[in-house]
């Protein structure tokens, strides 16, 4: 009556946990995972075939529906990356308030992953704690450019406005309360039994692994492996910024979490450090109103929140378009982690697994 | 008084009789228009377009010049005024903060050390806007990445990134391949690059970068550049009987894959009015076919 046979299970793609359309194939002996891969490609909407039909500026506005928690990091990838393709040099200060949006959206896209990785794992009451945050934050995107989740902030060669009156003092209002914030939800979470036992050891990858395939971004320096783009290649106003790497050497879920955390302390850090250093001047570079561009090929990659998102530009002899444009998403690069950290594991740790990479599908699929 | 002006009914909007196919060769977004150029940044050809332009200057001088002494010669003839000699015209500068980033002569230690091992594999190697660039031969794709990886002095840990570009306009090579590589000890990036013909496939880099496996793929999907000794060359993104390669330039925006309205079954025309409507608003040619 019983047999010991395996079974194959799918596991989405229309699952509440799998964070979108993923599809992951399972093969399972009982409870213990002994194959998993996974299938993308539900959400391919062909934004690069779109970008080449597209000017400079009319490209970034695609940037936003890929990964749509951290719309922000997109437009600055894209803006550096068209700005380094023309070499244009970018104002101090469009700079500085890049650098303060780009982390403020960092800590939008930290608090959704901590919302909904916990609700995974069964803590629902964290969810509407990061939520009452990210709502402020949301609030301060709309403030400046108007949209909430798709924002289009930057332009290239800077901003197109200044901050609007009243941002600094609602954003330090932000910055006052965020690190009380962040205790609470370590209240929470962090020596909660439950919460360590779904955790601690559980999707556990080297950083050997990590390497090899290609994995970037909080998994990496869960890792202990000190990567981090902003340190490694600045752009924006990073280097003029004082903020540490956060690493640990356990590599599991629960270390991954502890990074996140760090990780959004040090981003308030800088945040702080925009407001009080904001320099005056010009916002936007002189830039004509058409761009041509010239044959070249760049790749410029920046610190998602996720990982290394990079765009990869080849431009034509009076072209007003990309050429070619190819964006290395993280979380694409991340995904093929899932199998060497599932298998031989529990059926539950897929989705602890899932959620501790921090995957977007817009992103994985484009 | 002017006249009473009669109450004018607005017509019907026309609806022709019969079914309607959309036309695909005749929309707009359909029409493909081909690259005439090939743009793939190399030293080699920016010097030689700073030549030829530099070469056409020239010509254009020595030709005004020579207009201007037979002018000359001509008025003096004539006992009339000389004319004004020529100027040599120099070149625009545009008003903005805008930097082209050019190509350079490549001057970093790594690309000088690629070039040292790979001698005569190597085709080009050059800088452009602080970025290295280092063209090989097709064949030797994995020894170039094997030397990027394990060379004490190069240590290129990670694959960054792995994509291609369509140049159908080229004429000894369809594609080109290019390997981004991060070294995260020593901070660095590297861009390999190969150049590959129609229907040629080149070694896979799984063996060395495992992180490789997907991003062939996607290049297998968008592209239809096959990975030799890869270990499941299928589509990742479209569906496996996807017909075409997207990203290839003769691949249009719209069109394929689009399911038209199944007018025969379309009883009271419910159907085609509703479409007929719809392509006004978009402002699409809906055209009627001929009788067979």
């Amino acid at each position: 009556m019983f047999k010991n046979e395996e079974m194959e299970i799918n596991l989405g793609p229309q699952h509440p946990s799998t964070h979108g359309v993923l599809r992951v194939k399972l093969r399972l002996d009982g409870e213990t995972v002994v194959k998993c891969t996974p299938i993308i490609g539900y959400l391919h909407r062909g934004v690069e075939k779109i970008c080449e039909n597209k000017t400079f500026f009319q490209g970034q506005v695609w940037t936003d529906r890929m990964d749509y928690v951290a719309a922000i990091s997109n437009n600055l990838g894209w803006a550096e990356g068209v700005e380094k393709l023309f070499g244009i040099e970018v104002p101090r200060r469009a700079r500085y308030i890049r650098t303060m949006l780009t982390e403020m959206n960092r800590l939008a896209s930290h608090l959704l992953w901590l919302a909904t990785h916990a609700l995974d794992i069964g803590a629902m009451t964290v969810f509407l704690y990061t939520f009452r945050e990210r709502e402020y934050l949301l609030d301060l995107f709309e403030a400046f450019c108007g949209a909430r989740l798709t924002t289009t902030a930057f332009r290239i060669g800077g901003l197109r406005e200044d901050l609007p009156p009243g941002f600094i003092k609602q954003a330090q209002a932000f910055q006052g309360i965020f690190l009380d914030c962040l205790e609470e939800y370590e209240t929470l979470l962090s020596e909660n039994r439950i919460w360590k036992k779904r955790t601690v050891g559980v999707a556990k990858i080297s950083a050997e692994d990590c390497i090899a395939l290609g994995v970037t971004g909080p998994v990496l320096r869960a890792a202990g492996v000190p990567y981090d783009i902003r340190k490694a290649f600045p752009s924006a106003a990073y280097a003029e910024m004082d903020f540490e790497i956060p690493t640990r050497p356990e590599a599991d879920t629960y270390a991954r979490y502890l990074v996140r955390l760090a990780e959004m302390r040090q981003s308030h850090r800088i945040i702080q450090q925009c407001i009080d250093g904001l320099p005056e001047g010009p916002v936007m570079a002189k830039i004509p109103k058409i761009l041509k561009s010239e044959v070249n090929e760049v790749y410029h990659s920046i610190e998602a929140p996720k990982g290394e998102l990079g765009y990869y530009f080849v431009g034509e002899k009076g072209g007003t378009t990309p050429y070619r444009m190819h964006v290395r998403a993280p979380s694409f690069v991340n995904m093929q982690a899932l199998s060497k950290m599932v298998e031989g594991r529990l059926l539950a740790d897929v989705i602890a697994a899932i959620g501790t990479l921090d995957v977007v599908l817009g992103e994985i699929d484009r | 008084m002017s006249e009473p002006i009669e109450p004018q009914t607005p017509a019907e909007p026309e609806v022709p009789a019969g079914p309607y196919v959309y036309d695909y060769a005749a929309s707009p977004q359909r029409q493909i228009v081909l690259p005439k150029t090939v743009p793939l940044p190399s030293l080699k050809a920016y010097r030689a377009e700073v030549a030829a332009q530099q070469a056409a200057d020239e010509a254009k001088w020595q030709k005004m010049q020579a207009d201007y002494e037979t002018a000359k010669a001509k008025a003096e003839a004539e006992g009339k005024e000389a004319p004004k000699p020529p100027v040599k015209p120099v070149p625009r500068k545009d008003d903005n903060d805008m930097k082209t980033p050019w190509p350079q002569e490549a001057k970093d230690p790594d690309l000088l050390r690629l070039q040292e091992l790979l001698g005569d594999k190597v085709e080009e190697v050059f800088e452009q806007a602080g970025e290295l660039t280092c063209q090989v031969r097709k064949e030797a794709l994995l020894e170039t990445l094997r030397f990027c990886r394990e060379d004490a002095s190069l240590k290129y840990e990670m694959l960054a990134d792995q994509t291609g570009t369509h140049y159908p306009a080229a004429k000894d090579f369809a594609f080109s391949v290019v390997y981004q590589l991060t070294s995260i000890s020593r901070r660095k990036r590297l861009r390999v690059r190969i150049l590959v013909p129609e229907g040629f496939e080149p070694e896979s880099a799984c063996s060395l970068y495992p992180g490789a496996n997907w991003m062939e793929r996607e290049t297998y999907d968008m592209l239809g550049i096959r990975f030799k000794d890869h270990p499941d060359m299928t589509r990742i993104l479209c569906p496996e009987d996807w017909e075409g390669y997207p990203l290839r330039k003769e691949y249009p925006t719209v069109g394929w894959g689009q399911r038209d309205i199944d007018l025969r079954e379309d009883r009271g025309g419910v159907l085609m009015r509703i479409a007929m409507e719809k392509a006004g608003q978009m402002g699409i040619n809906l055209k009627q076919p001929q009788a067979d």
